[in-house]
């Protein structure tokens, strides 16, 4: 298994251009989008080991997507990041197989904790 | 005279505390201060933000904002209500404040109100919208960074739009453009078209007016450049625009006109649409800049990018002015520099210079032929060399890429520095070193996952330990500043440093604030640093991991110098800093100064300074009119101290079911005052030697002679607690000084806090003075945060356990008999280290585990709030 693949989707610029370099830096290989439909078209392409989504979006949100992304590929881990208001929701998706969440604002030690922990998962450490 | 104030104060007594009652003045003043402690916590968060280690949106800062403006709502009401409605004003105020922040926090930059021409000293920071990339960045140069670089002015982009309104250019160019994106024009002349309409266009007089004003009559000369939004930042139009130099005042115009004119030129126009940028509005900040007599200029890069120099800046130069080298290194000398202090010169390459571009005494340029005897002299000393070394890597490490950097060196060898922007790299180079992305295991770890962070990034140098102020001096440029404390003056050396690592320190604090300030990445609270990393170690910090390497991760370094994007410079981080400046910027220090009004506030932190003030100053009118309250039980106070202490009790702060009205100590329940009458009462704490003579005729002038600035109202001749179980509010008039002591003594931490405020005294203010430095020196080695002001002192602590807070009340207590008159005795600056000695000494065996080095000497410094 060689690097892994992680989307990050966030309608908020900002999040994805500190995300990706942070991510990549951690050797990981990573695909940002900040339009929810982009990204939606792509994981018609891709399978992702790891998606990390916003849940409140305009038009498709991030619970249809990673409903969408895990009906496709099971394997793939979801990492939803919210703004403490949306938390409650945010538990919701716990049943939707959610790996974690993360709540906004959160330090990049944080989400690369998270990260870290799914990519054991997913390696069967 | 006296009667008619004494009158007036009666009045506004009366008035007042109709209105709501005693205890409720207390319970309103205990929620002021909650509010206060709330709101400076709210303030710090958004400070920590800026410092990049948290990944926020702009929903984050709309939501602080609120609660900071409904935190600052409740503290105005509070005021209003102890003080029946004297702050009025401050609801205005409050509007103020917080109207432009939501303008900001809306995206409407009030480019509407701006100005059509700013001087780079006034310019706003952070708005590059406004002023384009490039005067931005010269604008933090010169603020900041404090290099030298020539005075100026920007015509700011609403200058610009004004000028395509006042010309009726808009449609013009939007359909040239549109003719030539669809194939029906040729890129020639659609270009040509929009320039000869610019070029043909009138500059309204309102900003040539503007102009005028800024450029300071006739006998100046100016360059006048480009500075598009953009430019020099994320994309690099560099070369694309026109720059004009040695322009006289009433050129300006015309300059200006042909600068604009070159945001469509060809190559402009191509770039943008390779950008995808075509289809956005162009705007164009002009930046003005006083013409450098140039004896020589030049470009720096501040990474060579010959392989065969890895760790080596170059420098090209020429005799006359810049653009000899700017449009053609081949004709210039180039000096290979190290990029480490000292900056040791690798090579040097003289080439013979057959003329030189100088500034025509007419305006404009002129090309003249150089004397034979100095076409092969090198056109800068090594002295210049070392100078331009040390200010291009000053602002690489500010602007965090490497720099192309504009230089020029007058007739006097004095060096300017005209303008830096990010050097473009090749960005295959970039490819190869992303590739590596695993952890650098081949470097080994010194430090991993531990500390805080309070800047993020990435930096590497030579560790220089910093013990003492005198190890400051020696502090090498671009050195690792490594230290135990953070301590106030480490902030001097700051901006010299590649990365702070500390041992003590929290993100809140004060070194963390200035390490922000200069964008240095550090990491704080790392044990025994300074036994991990010794002098003169190469080591490379990475705060996205906590880590410290020991020696240079070349990889790393590299990574960083090809991500597209700086942290700081992101439009959600400038905009943080924006409102930063409106929240947290602190310009009310001096409480009695004539401009400590509301009107003068600019800043929530001014605001919440303000009402913190004069919350303060309503309760120590209170015991003058304590006499108002009916039905007030004020007790006694019995004790062997000369101290005429009454109490009374706001519930719970005295023992139950006790008659008459005096107690003894045994029988207050009050938490804080007894901790505090422990030190009262210590052993010699009130030695009535010599002072008590004085002390009596003292108490018997107080109400003659007191002095209005020290609170402004005339005191009663006792000393007041107002107390409950977990509170004390003290107000003590010894002699003639005034001291008030406020604290709480709750099981959270988070809701404990001392204030203490001393003023006055008997003597010259000199003297007084001295004892200000006196209290001031031995209250921060209990770690509070201390400010004087004359001879004012204000000290505060928070957010510690209550065990702490009673040891800190117990030494307050001492300190107050040991401080009585000790204005008198100190008769020269020497006497103040004397007498803190002394107090250490006589009082060795109080507090002493909470002292600065001791181990439980674990309150950070907030920077005072």
């Amino acid at each position: 298994m060689g690097k892994l693949k992680i989307m990050v989707l966030d309608d908020e610029p900002i999040v994805c251009k500190r995300l990706k370099p942070a991510l990549e830096k951690q050797g990981y290989e990573v695909d940002s989008f900040t339009q929810s439909a982009d990204a939606m078209e792509q994981i018609k392409k891709v399978d992702y080991d790891i998606i990390i989504t916003d849940l409140k979006m305009k038009g498709i949100d991030g619970m249809q997507l990673l409903t969408e992304a895990k009906q496709r590929s099971p394997k793939t881990e979801v990492i939803v990041i919210t703004g403490f208001a949306t938390m409650e929701t945010a538990k919701e998706s716990f049943h939707k197989g959610v790996f974690d969440f993360i709540a906004k604002p959160f330090k990049l030690s944080e989400i690369q904790e998270v990260v870290s922990r799914a990519e054991a998962k997913i390696r069967g450490e | 005279m006296w009667s008619r104030i004494k009158k007036s104060i009666k009045r506004l007594f009366a008035k007042k505390y109709e209105k709501i009652s005693f205890q409720q003045i207390f319970e309103q003043f205990q929620l002021l201060l909650q509010y206060h402690q709330d709101a400076m916590e709210l303030i710090a968060d958004l400070g920590e933000k800026s410092g990049g280690d948290y990944i926020f949106d702009r929903k984050y800062l709309i939501d602080s904002t609120s609660r900071l403006q409904d935190l600052l709502l409740r503290m105005v009401k509070g005021l209003n209500q102890i003080s029946s409605d004297r702050y009025y004003e401050l609801y205005s105020t409050l509007d103020r404040i917080f109207f432009p922040i939501e303008m900001e926090l809306r995206g409407r930059l009030a480019l509407s109100n701006a100005p059509y021409v700013v001087s780079i000293t006034e310019m706003p920071l952070d708005t590059p919208e406004l002023t384009g990339g490039k005067a931005n960045a010269l604008g933090e140069i010169i603020h900041k960074l404090g290099i030298p670089a020539p005075s100026g002015f920007v015509i700011t982009n609403r200058a610009y739009s004004r000028f395509v309104d006042y010309n009726e250019l808009e449609e013009r160019i939007h359909s040239w453009i549109e003719l030539w994106i669809n194939g029906k024009e040729t890129l020639e002349k659609s270009s040509g078209q929009i320039r000869y309409s610019i070029l043909a266009g009138i500059v309204p007089q309102d900003i040539t007016r503007q102009i005028r004003d800024n450029a300071k009559g006739e006998n100046v000369f100016w360059a006048v450049r480009s500075s598009a939004y953009g430019e020099d930042g994320d994309l690099s139009f560099a070369g694309l625009h026109e720059s004009i130099l040695n322009t006289s005042a009433s050129q300006i115009p015309d300059a200006y006109k042909q600068v604009l004119a070159s945001l469509y030129s060809p190559e402009a126009l191509t770039y943008r649409r390779q950008m995808g940028m075509i289809g956005e509005e162009a705007a164009m900040a002009v930046l003005c800049q006083e013409m450098v007599d140039s004896r020589a200029s030049g470009v720096i890069q501040t990474l060579s990018l010959e392989s065969s120099a890895p760790n080596c800046l170059e420098i090209y130069a020429a005799f006359g002015l810049g653009r000899t080298v700017v449009e053609g290194r081949d004709a210039s000398d180039s000096y290979v520099v190290e990029r480490a202090y000292p900056h040791k010169i690798v090579s040097k390459r003289i080439v013979k210079k057959e003329s030189l571009v100088r500034a025509a005494s007419w305006g404009g340029e002129e090309e003249v032929v150089l004397p034979e005897d100095q076409q092969e002299k090198s056109s800068i000393s090594d002295t210049t060399v070392n100078s331009l070394a040390k200010w291009a890597m000053a602002l690489e490490r500010y602007f965090k890429r490497p720099q192309e950097i504009e230089w020029a060196l007058d007739a006097e060898d004095q060096v300017w520095i005209l303008q830096s922007r990010r050097l473009a790299i090749n960005l295959e180079v970039a490819e190869k070193v992303t590739k590596r992305g695993e952890r650098f295991s081949s470097y080994p770890i010194l430090i991993e996952n531990q500390g805080v962070v309070a800047h993020t990034g990435v930096g590497s140098g030579p560790v220089f330990l910093v013990n003492s102020q005198n190890d400051m001096l020696a502090f090498p440029e671009g050195a690792a500043l490594v230290t135990k404390y953070t301590a106030p003056w480490l902030a001097q050396i700051v901006p010299k440093a590649t990365a702070i690592i500390a041992e003590k320190g929290s993100v809140a604090g004060h070194l963390a604030t200035i390490a922000r300030e200069f964008r240095v990445p550090a990491l704080l609270g790392i044990d025994n640093v300074t036994e991990i990393l010794s002098d003169g170690m190469e080591i490379t910090l990475d705060t996205y991991h906590r880590t410290v390497y020991a020696g240079k991760v070349a990889e790393l370094i590299n990574f960083e110098r090809v991500q597209s994007m700086v942290f700081e410079e992101s439009p959600e981080f400038r905009l943080l800093r924006r409102i930063l400046k409106r929240i947290a910027a602190l310009h009310m220090i001096d409480p009695y100064a004539s401009n400590f009004t509301p009107s003068n506030c600019v800043s929530v932190h001014d605001m919440i300074r303000f009402i913190h003030e004069k919350s303060v100053q309503e309760l120590m009118e209170i015991p003058a009119a304590l006499s108002r309250f009916k039905g007030a039980k004020v007790w006694k106070l019995e004790s062997s101290v000369p101290l005429d202490l009454r109490i009374l009790d706001l519930g719970g702060g005295i023992e139950p079911e006790l008659s008459g009205d005096k107690v003894h100590i045994e029988q207050v329940r009050s938490l804080p005052l007894r901790a505090l009458w422990e030190g009262v009462s210590y052993p010699d704490s009130w030695s009535t030697r010599p002072v008590d003579i004085d002390f009596k005729g003292l108490m018997s002038s107080l109400t003659r002679n007191w002095d209005a600035a020290g609170g402004g109202v005339m005191s009663a001749g006792f000393n007041l607690a107002v107390v409950s179980d977990l509170y004390m509010n003290l107000h003590l008039r010894l002699g003639y000084h005034f001291n008030l002591i406020d604290a709480t003594m709750y099981e959270q931490a988070q809701r404990n806090h001392i204030y203490f405020r001393f003023v006055g005294g008997v003597t010259d203010l000199t003297r007084r003075s001295r004892r200000a430095q006196v209290l001031s020196q031995i209250l921060s080695n209990y770690h509070f945060n201390v400010l004087i002001k004359g001879d004012l002192v204000i000290a505060r602590l928070v957010d510690v356990p209550k065990e702490e807070i009673q040891g800190r009340l117990t030494v307050i207590g001492a300190l107050i008999g040991f401080t009585r008159q000790l204005d008198i005795q100190l008769r020269s600056d020497q006497d103040i280290d004397q007498f803190v000695e002394q107090f250490f000494h006589q009082y060795e065996n109080l507090g002493k585990s909470l002292l600065a080095g001791g181990e439980n000497g674990q309150v950070e410094n907030h920077g005072f709030r």
